[in-house]
């Protein structure tokens, strides 16, 4: 039988830069250089204190899942976790899944579409809901963090319940985005039989940056979008903000809480609507991103400055109701993705918007004042509305021969 | 009838299985094999026509330059029992099968002496076949030629209430005719045009061409009306018994059998879960019970083979089979099932994930059962 795997279809293909990237990523020895590089040769290892697509520069591309238990048994739920940290360090390197793939008569263990694709610094997060740690069976509802609360209903929520909430989600990030959704399908189908798909997100470009490395994006609005974002090179803000430390029980440490919103845009409401209008909503100036009143984009934002008697950022502005100064000081890890999924079949209009999601250490302390605060008050409500919610705790990284959430099952 | 074409025919399956035997265990072909070498030129296949003894018999071609001719196949009346396709100039290829005695087709389409004999003659000796995998074609083609008995014995007061013109009478016995058919499905698509003659929908064929079970489906439930379809329940029940005749000489084996389980759950995936297979009578779900049941049967037939090989699919797969069985009972409605119609969409979700739960076990299993 002819072993088949995706780099030596590479190398037939000729594809020139292959040999750096996956030379490298075979032994999982990729110096951050290479982690980095954007251009698909860049491979992000699996194995590592944090779980990787946290603090992992953000990728072009996003397949968000989330899986209900069909077999709660607690050896189902750790072989699950078993075989998909197995698969996820085999993509992640650029590597098919499995050793079967030229079997005649069986199907192949991997599916196929990536090969003679590069890693393109896929990453694979694992995390898990509070529904988990409420059913009665895999039983670890002694096991739940405090910070794990159910996010609580929130101002100008709409949510849909089929696109909410999950026992298990996966994160996967990539530059290519038939690596991302050949990750997610294919832990699709290692899961049959102990889970099902709940809903799923495709996004096809990331709206935050997590690297000063990385230019700020935009939104679908056109703004940029996370220029206050915390970014990986400051462990300082990291440590504080995003990982998990001795607070609350010893398996979630190095571990992070994440949050994800599904955020639909009106867009034809906003596309007739004053430039002036536009800026006055997020509080900065549309092309230059800086903050209104200031000249660059990394400026600092003055909320004391007035102009003819009013705040220059006015008080219902997003930045301003967002900033950490209006939080107690509170911040969080952006790294969302803008969406489309068609047509909204009931308004004949573009079914599009932002996936938002964050990383933070407790919700309950950063995601959720933050939102009640703008659920309330931010003029850029006009414009949207959350239409999915899901909260996940995201344990630590895996070690080498181990998998994630081995510090939660073993 | 499935809507797509079936990703892995059991004619396709049977050349898989040869190329594993020839390739993937063993270089060696199965003992006491009879070697058969055939060139391929614009010709056709060189040579035409030939002979052997009955048993195990490997097929070696070689294209020897030739664009015109590119396959080879070895047929028994319509059914395909084993094939070399893509065999572009320069290239060989090799397949085996084991033969009775008897008249075989041997066809090189685009040659122009495209057809030709293979004489099989005496008798096979044991040597065809280990006693597990006797023992489970035996069983398979017995649970076979029980259903396609069925198939007439309850199409036959069908056709008669539809001649008859009593549209309550067809309508009441329609299900019953459907059950055995849909358990054995995959083996009937082997015979070229009969499963669409039988079994197609509307959109499968050019609307001449549109005869069979849902041709009537149609005209009972949706036009309310047998006028007109005397001819069609007459072609029905001529079609469903040329099908009882034909699988008492089709040739099985074991892996084939296995993955006629898969196409089974391929079908309950396509087109019963859709509610796309009973379009007009909704009694989709009476099909997908036997989609299940004949999958279950032939599983049923490969499990001590299964069981040497990995125990614990086979433990596993039991207890799939259990768990879609009681996914379905709340549908359950005496003899039947509720219509298709009245499930929700959590309904049908629920029903396909645990499908697809057992068809991804299921699909292991002809890999394990050669070799």
């Amino acid at each position: 039988m002819t072993e088949i795997t995706r780099r030596r279809l590479l190398a037939a293909a000729g594809v020139g830069a292959a040999g750096v990237g996956l030379g490298g990523a075979a032994g999982y020895l990729v110096g951050s250089d290479d982690a980095q590089a954007s251009d698909g040769t860049g491979s992000v290892p699996f194995y590592g204190e944090h779980q990787a697509g946290i603090d992992t520069p953000a990728q072009d591309r996003l397949h968000f899942a989330a899986f209900d238990l069909v077999d709660p048994s607690r050896a189902a739920l750790r072989e699950l976790m078993q075989e998909w940290s197995v698969a996820a360090a085999e993509m992640t390197a650029g590597q098919m899944i499995g050793d079967a793939n030229g079997v005649e008569l069986a199907p192949p263990e991997d599916t196929g579409e990536t090969v003679g694709l590069l890693p393109s610094r896929l990453t694979v997060t694992f995390g898990f809901g509070p529904s988990l740690f409420e059913r009665r069976e895999p039983g670890l509802k002694g096991s739940r963090p405090a910070a794990l609360a159910p996010i609580p209903p929130l101002p100008a929520d709409e949510l849909n319940e089929l696109e909410s909430g999950g026992d298990i989600c996966v994160q996967a990030c990539s530059d290519d985005p038939q690596v991302a959704f050949h990750a997610i399908r294919n832990l699709a189908r290692i899961g049959r039989g102990t889970v099902v798909m709940r809903w799923s997100q495709l996004g096809f470009g990331r709206t935050a940056s997590t690297s000063r490395s990385q230019e700020t994006p935009r939104n679908l609005m056109g703004f940029k979008d996370g220029t206050a974002n915390i970014k990986a090179e400051d462990t300082a803000a990291m440590d504080r903000y995003v990982w998990v430390g001795n607070e609350g029980p010893a398996w979630m440490r190095g571990g992070s809480y994440v949050v994800t919103r599904r955020i639909r845009m009106l867009l034809e409401v906003w596309d007739r609507s004053a430039l002036e209008d536009q800026e006055q909503t997020i509080g900065r100036d549309k092309y230059r991103g800086a903050p209104l009143g200031a000249q660059e984009e990394f400026d600092p934002l003055d909320l004391e400055a007035e102009k003819g008697g009013k705040p220059v950022i006015p008080v219902d502005a997003h930045v301003r109701l967002a900033s950490a100064s209006a939080n107690d000081g509170e911040r969080i890890l952006r790294r969302g993705y803008s969406f489309t999924d068609g047509v909204d079949q009931s308004l004949g209009e573009l079914e599009a918007g932002l996936f938002f999601i964050c990383f933070q250490r407790d919700p309950r302390k950063q995601f959720v004042p933050i939102q009640q605060r703008l659920g309330s008050n931010d003029a850029l409500n006009e414009y949207i509305k959350h239409v999915g919610s899901a909260l996940f705790a995201v344990p630590p990284g895996a070690r080498q021969g181990g998998y994630v959430g081995e510090t939660l099952l073993d | 009838m499935n809507r797509f074409s079936v990703r892995l025919s059991l004619a396709a399956l049977a050349v898989g299985l040869v190329a594993l035997l020839a390739t993937g265990c063993s270089e060696d072909a199965p003992p006491g094999a009879k070697k058969l070498s055939f060139e391929l030129t614009d010709a056709g296949c060189v040579p035409n026509s030939t002979s052997a003894p009955a048993g195990p018999i490997v097929f070696e071609i070689e294209n020897a330059g030739t664009t015109a001719v590119t396959e080879i196949e070895v047929m028994e009346g319509d059914a395909i029992l084993g094939e070399k396709e893509n065999l572009s100039d320069g290239l060989s290829g090799s397949f085996s099968l084991t033969l009775d005695a008897g008249d075989y087709t041997i066809y090189c389409p685009g040659g122009s002496a495209d057809e030709g004999t293979l004489s099989v003659t005496g008798k096979s000796d044991a040597a065809a076949g280990a006693p597990d995998e006797k023992g489970a074609i035996a069983q398979y083609r017995s649970y076979l030629e029980h259903n396609t008995d069925e198939l007439v014995e309850e199409t036959e007061p069908f056709v008669a209430a539809v001649i008859a013109g009593n549209v309550a009478k067809a309508k009441a016995l329609y299900a019953a005719a459907r059950i055995p058919y849909e358990r054995i499905e995959p083996v009937a698509e082997s015979f070229g045009d009969l499963d669409p003659r039988i079994d197609a929908r509307e959109n499968d064929v050019q609307a001449k061409e549109f005869g069979g079970f849902h041709r009537i489906e149609k005209a009972l439930w949706e036009e309310n009306t047998a006028k007109g379809m005397a001819p069609v329940a007459e072609r029905l029940l001529a079609d469903v018994e040329e099908l009882e005749q034909k699988v008492k000489h089709v040739n099985l084996q074991a892996a084939q059998i296995a993955n006629g389980a898969n196409e089974l759950l391929g079908e309950v995936s396509a087109s019963k879960i859709t509610g796309e297979e009973e379009r007009y009578s909704h009694i989709d779900l009476v099909d997908f019970e036997a989609n299940v049941e004949g999958a279950e049967a032939a599983f049923e037939a490969v499990e001590p083979l299964l069981s040497k090989k990995d125990p614990k699919l086979a433990k596993e797969i039991e207890a799939s089979f259990k768990d879609v069985y009681a996914a379905l009972k709340p549908y359950r409605r005496g003899d039947g099932f509720v219509s298709y119609t009245e499930l929700s969409k959590a309904d049908t979700r629920k029903l396909a994930q645990e499908i697809d739960a057992l068809a991804e076990e299921l699909s292991q299993v002809p890999a394990q059962i050669v070799g």
